[in-house]
Order: structure tokens, then C-alpha cells, then sequence
């Protein structure tokens, strides 16, 4: 190993950090510098262990708020006041998990198959659903896809955004069986419209109960013929369909698509080797593949922190617990930004790139990393002042100062809560280069 | 946070790789500031307004083809009541939501093209979307009004979205638009304004993403500076109220802007369709009212065309929960004082339907766009659209 890592050593390790594990803590990107490519990639996989990060993360217990109360009354106030806590503690118990995390890849993927499974609780209303979501794309985050699909199929949050609780025998809704072989199994025009009529009905009988998410089946109410959906005629079940639908070879490439265009670029395109390693649906080992992948020493594999990775960021690099934060403030910057948890915009996830680099984000931006500075440990900056630019960029896993940045921060040495301000809102941060 | 803003719901995403390759253009704060202050927009030149109705608007309870049969009985359970239209021809009404735009069609302001889609419509919400934002079907990363900034001199303030979330519509293959929010500009603490400016420097190690980061704090800056005292204070009213509130605001201060984009969300209404988008279409037209008697008051009465377009409109036939699924065509409104009111292209019929119960397309949006590139913008369609030549002109 040389005494001084290559640039391309440390923009390797900078984009794996960042990009699967949502940063370094304070050190581990000087300390993973030394000890080599590898042993990157095996930290940021590895997960599945029990994590000593979260011991300090309380469960969030949501109970079962029972039904709206009629509409005007004082007790409609206090249920709408109550569910609008909970989605608050909800946003803040995940934020929690995320900057804490030793193991962060879990914490990561969940938030990938987030937007994948985007679930807004702007259409669900009530936080228990989307908690329990949230618990499950956690249980199979890197687990097999096919389990997911499966079980996101039958998620009672998903039902409810997407109107399968409208989607009846005689008068089919077609809206979950579209989204999910367009958005999240097969990508478009690899169905017809008849697959999607075909597919309503299979996902007909099942009914969500608004205030838990408990989905339950009514036979009676469900299309039991057969039914041809993707060339397959059968009788299918909401679970029988999702089978079928991944068992298509289109949702390998789909899948492996998605991933690509979260974790390496949104211009370029995945090797088609890549896909061979998601043939059994086995999502650790498509992970694994794309973090051993040759993408890493690609200049064009750039990518822009959405407004969630770069804030996670920034807390777990100056150790800050989200929750400590005014929770009314931080919610209010990320819905600014564009990007409050549980909150996609639609069901097609989050937008990225560019669309995230707007003057009026940079003005909120700049809000939100006040903030977290304010709160933040920067005893990482405790160097001679001629060292202090160069200990920021090791600090936050940043692969190289411009000259632009390097000649800003260095203005900054007299006073590092400014210089940690600075860095965090440097393009060489924000973006993933 | 269930009360918090939704107001940028929006379809972003892009299905297809290649989006947002722009490498936005390098401008000094200096010289932007100076071009903007000693340049105002000239006298008589025309500005467009984009409206974006995110989720596929329902076109026919939107302008209804009241008298057709079928539109009684392929929706038994959500078309409108006699006393739910406001007529204005034999055979067509606006949704009673929408008086302001019923005046203004009764003052010739209101054009209204029919059947608008493109060739084979997708059902699907984000192909579809990028197929109007982009103008293109064959999967082109960049927008229209993004390609129609490529063709003019740099500078931040021709093209400018409101909210935070670039739009794709505005993002160009080497430049992009500027953004400005509802909740006015600042710019950022002042002790550390100077050095945070001071990362808006280009540098020559940026990768394209990175000098697009640097290019949006000169933005912030410019914009700020120019913008920022003109919305002193936060408008009131509904999200798009606001959003045209301060269009409205900058466009007659002669903010030298010749396209703006202002959006609102939610018109999927695949359940209780009637509420929803009667209150979204009232939101609609109580902002598009207030703006255009903002417009007629000032200096810019006859510069300003609105259009009003969503991804696609909806299925003729409801379904059982009182909603509608994913359609093809609908209708498009454009409205200014220069505007020629009236209807534009052919009413798609109820009768011939495609084989999923869907419109037909009797204008394709792309000769929509042509009129407006050529009319408002006084650039060749071909510059934009390439290989597209046709222009469908209301002025």
C-alpha cells in the first residue's frame, strides 16, 4: 500500500461510502484508505449482524388509532393532531436509524426499496401502515426479491395508495396492477394493457383496514377463474401474480437497472453481466456484485446525494442524533428540498441528479446544515490550521478538494464551525463524484 | 407531518437513462446580476406560462361533451349534473368549478385544443410525462423549454420554474432554468454569504454534476439578489394560487423571464373522482383568475399565454369506485388577452374509442408546442422539436 492513496483509491472508497452506506464516520475514511479497496467493500456489505449502532434507537410503538372521528368535531382535531405526531416520531425514528447505523447497508437498501415501493402516507393517512411497510422492506431488504414482491403484493399500505381497496369483482381498479409491473417489477412496455386488466383481477378480494394496514381476503369477492396474465393462464392470487411477474426474465434487467441509477449513475448503463447475479433473486448478491463491480474507477459513474443521503451524511460524519434536532425544522428544510420520508412525491419514487441542484435547494441546503453544525461534533478539525482543509476531506470522505473549494475552506481555518458549514455545502460533498 | 406542503408532488421521474446530462452554463454572479438589472424585458415581448396538472387530468369533466349519451352512461357515477356545467357551446361545457376560465372564454381569451395526445399514448404516468416534457417519443433526456434555453444567450432568469425540484420540461443539454420559491428568496446567513458565494466559483477539476452544484449557488445568488426584494412578502391562497401569485408578481416587475412553470399535483384520480377534482379544477381556476386580472392590470397585458396540460386524460368509462383508470387524449387550454379564443381541433368522439375504451388523438401536443415556440418564443420549431414542423397557432 502506498503511504499516499491514489486519487482513484480514494474516489473508489469516497463513492462506496457514500453511496451504500450513507458516509463515513468520523475516521473510517482515512482508516479504510490504509487499509485497501477491499476492505471497503467488505464494510459497507456487511450487514445482517447485530447492529451496537441502533441499541440506542428505541422501538417506535404505534398502536391501532381505531377510525376517523366524524369530521368538525374536537375529537377529529385531536386524532388528526395525533396521527400528524406520529408521522413525525416515524420520520424521526428512521432518520435515527439511518445516522446510527454501524451496519448502515440495511438501513440503506430499506430506503432504496422506499422509493422503489413508493408509499406515500399523503395518500395512506395513518402512520401504522407505513410502519409496518417500512418493516417489511427492512425484513427483506437484501433478502429475495421474489419474498418482497410477494409480500409487498399483500402490504396494506401499498393496497391503499395504489386502490386496491376500490379494485372490485365486478369493477376492477387498475392502478396497483399497473404500477406494479410498470414501477416496480418489469419497467414498461414489458406488459400489454390486457396483462393489466387480466391483473386487476387477480388482486381483486383482498381489503385493507385503513388504521392498522391489516389486509384480510374475501374469496367470495375475488376473481377465482383463470385468468391470462404475461402469456400464463392460470387461477392467480395477489401473491400467485407477483411469483409470476418475477419470475420474468424483464425483472432481472429491471431490477438491475433500478439499482444502477440509485447507486452509480443516472447517465450511464449497467455491464448485462451484471444481472446474472440477481438470476435467483437474491438481492445480496446483486449488491454485492455492483459494490465488487468495476464501476467504482468509472470518472462518468457520478451521482447527486439525494437531499435524505446527503443530510445522513452530514449527521453521521459530526455525529448527530437527527432526532435531537427540531424535528418541526428538519421536517420542514426536507419537504422543502423535496425529499421528507414517507412522503415520495408519487409513485415513481423520488426524482435525482440534477433536478436536486436548484438555487432555492442550496438556499434550504444551507438551513438544515446550519443546523446540524450547530449540534455537531467537529473535533475532527482539532489540526494546525495548515492541515485543516486536508482533515475535512479525509473527515467527510471527500476523494479531493477543487481548487475553488480548497481556497474557500482555507479561509475558514480560524473558524471550523464556518469551514464545516462551507465543506458540507461544497459541490465536492453534495455530489458524489 | 401529514400537513406538511405536497405542493411539489410531481412525476420527475424519467424511466429512461440519460436525463439530466446538462452541464449547466458558467455565469459570474457579476455579470448575471448587471445583465438582469440593466436589462429588463423589453416591451411587447411575449412570456409563456406553464401549468403542469401532475396524475392525468380527466379532460371530458374538464370540458365536458355534456350532450353526447354516452357520456351519461359510460360514467353513470361521476359525470356531471346539469347543474355541475357551465355550457358554452350546443354540445360542450366547462366544469361548474371553473367560472373565472368560463369569463375568460366568453371574452375570446380561452383557447381550447382538443383530443391533444400523440401517436399511441401511453397509460403509463411517467412515460407519458416525459414524453410531454421532453417533446419527444423516442426517449430524449432533455426538455423542451430546456432545449429552447440551449438557443439563447446564457442567463439565469430566461426560464424559471417555482419550487425547489427542477422540472424536466427545464433542464436543456447545456443549460437548465433557474428556480424561485413561494416562500420568497434569501440568501444565507450573512457572516458566511460571501464565502458560501464563493463555492458558485466554477472550477476546472468539476465534474458536470459538480459545476451544476456550483452553478445553482450563483443562482441562489443572482436570483436572490434581483428576485429576492420584489417577493418581500409570502403570498396567501391555495398551492398554485401562490405559485402564479408570485409569476404574476416578477412578470410585472419585468423580470427579464420569457418562460415560467408553476405545477399542481394530484389529478390521479383513479377514486372519488367528482370531490377531488372539482376542488382541484376550483384551485385552478380561482388561480388562473386572479392571476390574469393581476396580468391585464399591469405593463405585460398582452404578452402572457398560459397553457394548461397534463400527462393524459382518463378512461370514457368509470369504474366501480367512482374514479376513472389511466386514458390518452384531453383537452389542452391556452389563455392570454392575445390569445385567439375558441375551440382548435376536433372533439375526439364517444363512439370510436381504441381497443382499451380510450380517446383517439385528433392533435398531437407537439403542434401545440410549435405554435407557442413559434408565436411566443420567435424560435424555428425545428430547433427545439427536431424534425417537427407543424404549428398549431391560437395567436
Amino acid at each position: 500500500m502506498s503511504p499516499t492513496p491514489s486519487y482513484a483509491l480514494r474516489r473508489a472508497t469516497a463513492r462506496l461510502l457514500h453511496r451504500f452506506n450513507f458516509g463515513p464516520t468520523p475516521g473510517q475514511y482515512a482508516d479504510l484508505l490504509r487499509r485497501g479497496l477491499g476492505a471497503t467493500q467488505a464494510t459497507v456489505l456487511e450487514h445482517g449482524r447485530v447492529d451496537p449502532g441502533l441499541a440506542s434507537v428505541n422501538a417506535l410503538v404505534l398502536a391501532d388509532p381505531g377510525p376517523f372521528p366524524p369530521a368538525g368535531t374536537a375529537a377529529a382535531t385531536t386524532f388528526w393532531n395525533r396521527l400528524s405526531a406520529e408521522s413525525g416520531e416515524l420520520v424521526s425514528w428512521w432518520l435515527d436509524r439511518m445516522a446510527l447505523s454501524r451496519y448502515p447497508l440495511t438501513e440503506r437498501m430499506t430506503w432504496f426499496w422506499h422509493g422503489h415501493w413508493a408509499t406515500s402516507i399523503s395518500g395512506v393517512e395513518f402512520p401504522l401502515p407505513m410502519q409496518k411497510q417500512n418493516n417489511t422492506l427492512r425484513r427483506h431488504a437484501l433478502a429475495n426479491f421474489k419474498d418482497m414482491a410477494r409480500a409487498m403484493a399483500i402490504d396494506g399500505a401499498l393496497n391503499v395508495w395504489l386502490n386496491n381497496n376500490e379494485n372490485y369483482l365486478q369493477s376492477p381498479n387498475e392502478n396497483l396492477a399497473r404500477e406494479f409491473m410498470e414501477l416496480m417489477t418489469l419497467g414498461v412496455n414489458n406488459y400489454t394493457q390486457d396483462d393489466v386488466t387480466a391483473a386487476a383481477r387477480a388482486l381483486t378480494g383482498y381489503s385493507t383496514a385503513l388504521s392498522n394496514g391489516t389486509v384480510t381476503f374475501n374469496v367470495a369477492q375475488h376473481f377465482s377463474k383463470p385468468l391470462t396474465i404475461l402469456g400464463t393462464r392460470s387461477t392467480f392470487n395477489a401473491e400467485s401474480f407477483a411469483s409470476l411477474v418475477v419470475s420474468k426474465p424483464q425483472d432481472a434487467k429491471f431490477i438491475t437497472d433500478r439499482l444502477w441509477f440509485r447507486f452509480v449513475s443516472g447517465t450511464t448503463t449497467p455491464p448485462s453481466t451484471l444481472e446474472k447475479s440477481f438470476a435467483g433473486r437474491d438481492i445480496s448478491s446483486l449488491v454485492g456484485a455492483l459494490v465488487h463491480s468495476a464501476a467504482w474507477s468509472d470518472p462518468k459513474n457520478s451521482l447527486v446525494k439525494s437531499p435524505v443521503e446527503w443530510f445522513v451524511g452530514a449527521c453521521r460524519a459530526l455525529k448527530v442524533r437527527p432526532s435531537t434536532l427540531n424535528a418541526d425544522g428538519l421536517q420542514w428544510e426536507l419537504s422543502q428540498m423535496g425529499q421528507l420520508p414517507f412522503n415520495p412525491p408519487n409513485v415513481g419514487g423520488w426524482t435525482y441528479g440534477q433536478a436536486w441542484l436548484s438555487g432555492v435547494s442550496f438556499q434550504y441546503r444551507t438551513e438544515l446544515a446550519q443546523l446540524i453544525v450547530s449540534k455537531g461534533d467537529l473535533s475532527p478539525l482539532s489540526v494546525p490550521k495548515s492541515k485543516m482543509v486536508q482533515a475535512c476531506a479525509d473527515w467527510l470522505g471527500v476523494a479531493e478538494w477543487s481548487r475553488r473549494t480548497a481556497s474557500t475552506l482555507a479561509t475558514a481555518t480560524g473558524t471550523p464551525s464556518t469551514l464545516a458549514l462551507a465543506a458540507l455545502l461544497s459541490p465536492e460533498y453534495v455530489v458524489s463524484a | 407531518m401529514i400537513d406538511c406542503e405536497f405542493d411539489r408532488r410531481r412525476f420527475l421521474q424519467w424511466t429512461g437513462a440519460g436525463m439530466f446530462a446538462a452541464v449547466s452554463a458558467q455565469l459570474s454572479f457579476e455579470s448575471l446580476a448587471s445583465a438582469a438589472s440593466t436589462a429588463p424585458l423589453p416591451t411587447n415581448t411575449p412570456i409563456l406560462v406553464l401549468v403542469t396538472l401532475y396524475g392525468g387530468n380527466d379532460g371530458l369533466n374538464t370540458v365536458v361533451p355534456f350532450t353526447d349519451p354516452i357520456y351519461q352512461s359510460a360514467r353513470s357515477n361521476i359525470a356531471l349534473s346539469s347543474s355541475q356545467l357551465l355550457p358554452f357551446t350546443n354540445s360542450l361545457a366547462f366544469n361548474s368549478s371553473m367560472p373565472s376560465i368560463k369569463a375568460l372564454y366568453e371574452q375570446n381569451n380561452v383557447a381550447i385544443v382538443q383530443g391533444v395526445s400523440y401517436p399511441s399514448p401511453s397509460l403509463s404516468h411517467f412515460s407519458s410525462m416525459a414524453i410531454w416534457q421532453s417533446a419527444s417519443l423516442a426517449g430524449v433526456s432533455s426538455g423542451w423549454i430546456g432545449r429552447w434555453l440551449d438557443t439563447q444567450p446564457h442567463s439565469a432568469f430566461n426560464a424559471i420554474g417555482v419550487g425547489s425540484v427542477l422540472p424536466p420540461a427545464l433542464v436543456g443539454e447545456k443549460s437548465v432554468a433557474s428556480m424561485v420559491d413561494v416562500g420568497g428568496i434569501q440568501l444565507p446567513w450573512a457572516p458566511v454569504a460571501s464565502l458560501l458565494q464563493r463555492l458558485g466559483r466554477p472550477s476546472a477539476s468539476d465534474v458536470p454534476l459538480e459545476a451544476a452544484a456550483a452553478t445553482s449557488i450563483t443562482d441562489l445568488f443572482s436570483t436572490a439578489s434581483l428576485l429576492g426584494p420584489l417577493v418581500t412578502t409570502s403570498p396567501t391562497g391555495s398551492v398554485l394560487g401562490k405559485q402564479l401569485s408570485v409569476v404574476s408578481t416578477l412578470i410585472n416587475a419585468n423580470v427579464p423571464t420569457r418562460v415560467w412553470e408553476v405545477n399542481l399535483s394530484s389529478f390521479d384520480t383513479h377514486s372519488s373522482e367528482q370531490g377531488d377534482q372539482n376542488a382541484l379544477l376550483a384551485e385552478v381556476d380561482s388561480a388562473i383568475g386572479a392571476f390574469m386580472t393581476s396580468i391585464s392590470a399591469g405593463s405585460r397585458s398582452n404578452d402572457v399565454t398560459v397553457m394548461i396540460y397534463s400527462e393524459f386524460g382518463r378512461r370514457v368509462k368509470s369504474n366501480g369506485s367512482d374514479g376513472t383508470d389511466h386514458g390518452t387524449s384531453a383537452p389542452v387550454l391556452l389563455i392570454g388577452n392575445s390569445v385567439k379564443g375558441g375551440l382548435y381541433g376536433e372533439q375526439p368522439p364517444l363512439n370510436t374509442l381504441d381497443p382499451n375504451g380510450n380517446l383517439e388523438v385528433t392533435t398531437d401536443f407537439r403542434a401545440v408546442y410549435g405554435g407557442l415556440l413559434h408565436d411566443v418564443l420567435a424560435t424555428p420549431v425545428g430547433d427545439v422539436i427536431p424534425g417537427w414542423n407543424t404549428a398549431l397557432s391560437v395567436h
